[in-house]
């Protein structure tokens, strides 16, 4: 097969080779971009939290009588509370705490490792001795908290609430305290570059210092400041009479419909002067991966019809272009040549066409990416994926000409006489 | 001749049903993607409230920490929101024609017990201005009074839901409801309030619904109440409690102001920089001076209000009618050419190049709109599903919807594409020299 006549041949129908190419082009733009979009998106999805997230669901209870405006009352009801739901049967553990995980946010603050260092922003929760326990995350160092640590830090905490805190010339508090904290291993690595954490201590404004006692290992939980994998967690009884108090609750596998019915009624037993909210942490996760979840269908959905669109495309032109020819095939074969060669001849054009498109393509594809992280986060397209698009562009393209070339080679060397 | 045309066109489509199928559904598909992706990203960008964009404006102060910028994107580097102490101070301006500071909170609503359990709800508190400045329908009643503001008087405008599950929809203007451990007086109830984004609080879910009570802001105080919404804060505390909290430096309302001109939003401006100027010299506002008056349209953008992934779908859409308009060029010329013939017939029996390619042309229009037809309905089909998802993620009914100017956009669309891909293959139909293709 001689290359020169059928690209000259070629050239003389530039617009429809062009067009095809154009097609090609655009196609393999449009898939590239399309697949890492969702490859970013599905990292997101598959993002593991660290917690037995298909067992947790989050419980406030928010009472409406004067009586719970005393701190000891409430105090008594939380343990009662808890009490309950740790032997309902459905339950395996639970801990007051406001920790909502997949909620794409809740509460941080700013630390540092002494006066003189720069502030690091980190999520910061209340909760109890069954918190490691209730969220199903592996200690990697150190202890869990105790029910004498949740108490101690409690009456601590409260106290300076209750006056005015002197404060010194620096505006740091003049009487400073510890609190225990168990902390996240990428807010450890953050803030101890130099490695173990355990009896370390990093400050607050005020000064206080916060002495980690643990660190647990992997803590996903997104938040608009990318802080998604640095927490801390201090032991402190949760709850307000304004807010009320929330209970994050583990329950046994397979379990979570059936808690999530009956949890308000448990709650209910202690003391019923009170409304509840329940939330499950999957359909917290699934609203909050929504959009996520949608674009990844939708670029699917894209992708299957571009790629079917284009095939049909190129179908329809070459199609057209061996139907043109019928009676320059008939010379062909009259002259000698084989089917074969006639087939290998559709293909071949069909073949530069697609590369020609496929170059053009990649350029174009570039500028996409260039045009969609402007205004969206993303990964930069990589030469990986461009090849497995090429590819997959060669492949369509080539099984797009198969049909109408078979029905070219098919023409019979007679057809060239006919219908001067 | 125009309806001639179209009458070949159609004859020309049903002569070769197949191909006709192909370069149609290409058309629509195209269209319905383009459509489709158009209509979500405009429910997100278009505007709530057209008529208030040239007068309400959103205030906010760059109050943050002087060691470090407010976290966020160079643009919003200033607190969204601003504290109790500034809005007290704010509304001290007499220039705008109304104005109000505005949160959300979450309190405990007490019916009578023959009725419903309590329950808690998402409660607004602003003060009487609020409801004009937003355009508020009501169904029942009006807004309070702003003596009623003053006087911190217990009044409430329920939401048409919240009214309909207590009070069976009858109009209960003039009763009390328990809220906490006060009783208010309904003034008002609400007309199905529902803006396409909540624009007077930007600072949660936009997608969120209007509160199910309103109540003055003057109760905040007195009730103690917190807000359920974002609150930002810095630096340490002077001050316990509640006195200590509003005392701070925590940002945590949102500030309206409407103005009747541009000549007062400059006055306004001024006002601002001279109060923030004011605070420097008693050690507060310590960042370089950075405050915004911003209208709503402003804030949707700052807020990126429509998702990111939206703007890719909608490149994504438009691209796609850019494959199919393309492909549409081929299928054309392919068709066109084929009946070469005829044509050499047409020309020879005195037709002028013009009307060959006003014929030609007038049949890529006909297939480029009946396509768009069809790329509507299934823009509609689609759009349909999409807002049962995201009644299921969001609440939201009827999110998306092909209002009227989405489909004065499908129209354009699928002209301008029946006539991207038509011109080409018409002219090159209509310069055939007739000679060639006849027999002899």
């Amino acid at each position: 097969m001689h290359l020169g006549p059928l690209v000259r041949a070629m050239l003389r129908n530039k617009v429809r080779f062009g067009l095809l190419a154009v097609e090609v082009a655009l196609t393999l733009a449009i898939v590239a971009n399309c697949v890492s979009l969702i490859l970013e998106a599905r990292r997101e999805l598959t993002r593991p939290s660290g917690f037995v997230d298909e067992q947790l669901l989050l419980v406030t209870a928010t009472p409406f009588n004067e009586a719970f405006r005393e701190v000891a009352y409430r105090d008594t009801i939380v343990d009662q509370d808890l009490a309950a739901l740790r032997a309902h049967p459905a339950i395996e553990t639970a801990t007051n705490s406001g920790f909502l995980p997949w909620q794409g946010g809740g509460s941080s603050t700013m630390y540092r490792r002494d006066s003189k260092a720069e502030l690091v922003r980190t999520q910061i929760y209340a909760a109890d001795e069954k918190l490691l326990d209730t969220l199903g995350v592996r200690l990697v160092e150190g202890r869990a908290f105790t029910r004498e640590d949740v108490l101690r830090n409690t009456e601590q905490l409260r106290a300076l609430n209750d006056t005015e805190r002197q404060r010194d010339a620096s505006g740091l508090a003049a009487v400073k305290v510890t609190v225990p904290a168990i902390i996240s291993k990428a807010y450890a690595q953050l803030m101890f570059p130099e490695g173990q954490p355990l009896g370390k201590t990093f400050e607050d404004e005020d000064g206080d210092r916060w002495q980690v006692i643990g660190v647990i290992d992997t803590f996903y939980n997104p938040y608009a400041w990318k802080i998604g994998e640095y927490a801390t967690f201090y032991p402190r009884r949760q709850g307000s009479y304004e807010g009320g108090t929330s209970y994050l609750v583990r329950v046994k596998p397979g379990q979570l419909t059936a808690v999530e019915k009956g949890v308000e009624g448990v709650l209910a037993g202690v003391n019923a002067n009170r409304t509840y909210r329940v939330r499950t942490v999957p359909d917290v996760k699934r609203r909050f991966l929504g959009s996520q979840t949608l674009m990844v269908r939708l670029l699917s959905i894209v992708i299957v019809v571009l790629v079917f669109v284009t095939g049909l495309g190129i179908m329809g032109l070459t199609s057209f272009s061996v139907a043109e020819r019928t009676r320059q095939i008939g010379t062909r074969r009259a002259l000698g040549a084989d089917r074969a060669a006639i087939l290998k001849h559709f293909l071949l054009e069909n073949w530069i066409t697609t590369t020609v498109g496929i170059v053009l393509g990649v350029g174009l594809a570039i500028t996409l990416n260039m045009t969609l992280l402007s205004e969206v986060d993303g990964p930069k397209i990589t030469p990986g994926l461009l090849a497995i698009g090429a590819a997959l562009l060669w492949l369509a393209g080539l099984l797009a000409t198969l049909w109408p070339a078979l029905r070219g080679a098919r023409v019979a060397p007679a057809e060239a006489t006919r219908n001067i | 001749m125009l309806l001639h045309n179209i009458w070949i066109a159609w004859k020309s489509l049903k002569r070769s049903p197949t191909l006709s199928l192909l370069i149609v559904s290409c058309i629509a598909l195209g269209i319905a993607f383009a459509t489709t992706f158009a209509t979500v990203r405009h429910a997100f960008t278009k505007h709530p409230l057209p008529d208030k964009e040239p007068v309400l404006r959103y205030v906010r102060l760059d109050n943050w920490d002087p060691r470090t910028a407010y976290p966020g994107d160079s643009l919003n580097s200033l607190p969204p929101q601003v504290t109790y102490r500034d809005a007290m101070e704010l509304r001290r301006s007499t220039l705008p024609a109304r104005q109000t500071p505005t949160f959300r909170a979450l309190l405990t609503v007490i019916p009578d017990p023959a009725i419903s359990r309590p329950s808690r709800e998402d409660i607004r508190l602003a003060e009487s201005d609020f409801f004009e400045m937003f355009q508020v329908p009501f169904r029942y009643g009006g807004p309070w009074t702003r003596e009623a503001d003053t006087k911190q008087e217990h009044v409430i405008v329920l939401s048409e839901r919240l009214n309909e599950r207590l009070f069976g929809g009858r109009n209960s203007v003039g009763q009390t409801l328990k809220i906490e451990t006060r009783d208010f007086r309904i003034v008002g109830v609400l007309a199905g309030w529902q803006p396409t984004v909540r624009m007077y609080d930007m600072t949660g879910s936009a997608l969120s619904e209007p509160e199910a009570v309103f109540m003055p802001f003057a109760m905040a105080v007195p009730m103690q109440i917190r807000t359920a919404g974002n609150s930002d804060g810095w630096g340490t505390q002077a001050g316990t409690g509640v006195a200590g909290f509003l005392n701070s430096e925590t940002s945590w309302l949102q500030y309206w102001v409407e103005l009747r001109s541009p000549a007062d939003e400059a006055a306004y401006r001024s006002f601002v920089e001279s109060y923030i100027t004011d605070q420097k010299k008693v050690g507060r506002f310590a960042r370089p001076m950075n405050y915004r008056v911003s209208s709503i349209a402003t804030l949707m953008t700052d807020f990126q209000i429509a998702p990111k992934e939206t703007f890719a779908l909608l490149l994504v859409g438009l691209l796609f009618l850019a494959v199919a308009a393309v492909n549409l060029i081929g299928l054309l010329l392919g068709k066109f050419l084929a009946r070469a013939n005829e044509v050499g017939v047409r020309r020879a029996l005195g037709a002028s190049r013009r009307d060959v390619f006003m014929q030609h042309l007038v049949e890529c229009q006909v297939v480029a709109v009946l396509g768009g037809a069809i790329g509507v309905v299934l823009a509609a089909v689609s759009l349909r599903a999409l807002n049962a998802y995201m009644l299921d993620m969001t609440n939201r009914a009827g999110l998306f919807s092909l209002d009227f100017r989405m489909l004065l956009l499908a129209l354009a669309l699928s002209i301008t594409a029946g006539l991207i891909s038509g011109v080409y293959p018409a002219w090159r139909i209509c310069r055939l020299a007739p000679a060639n293709h006849l027999k002899v």
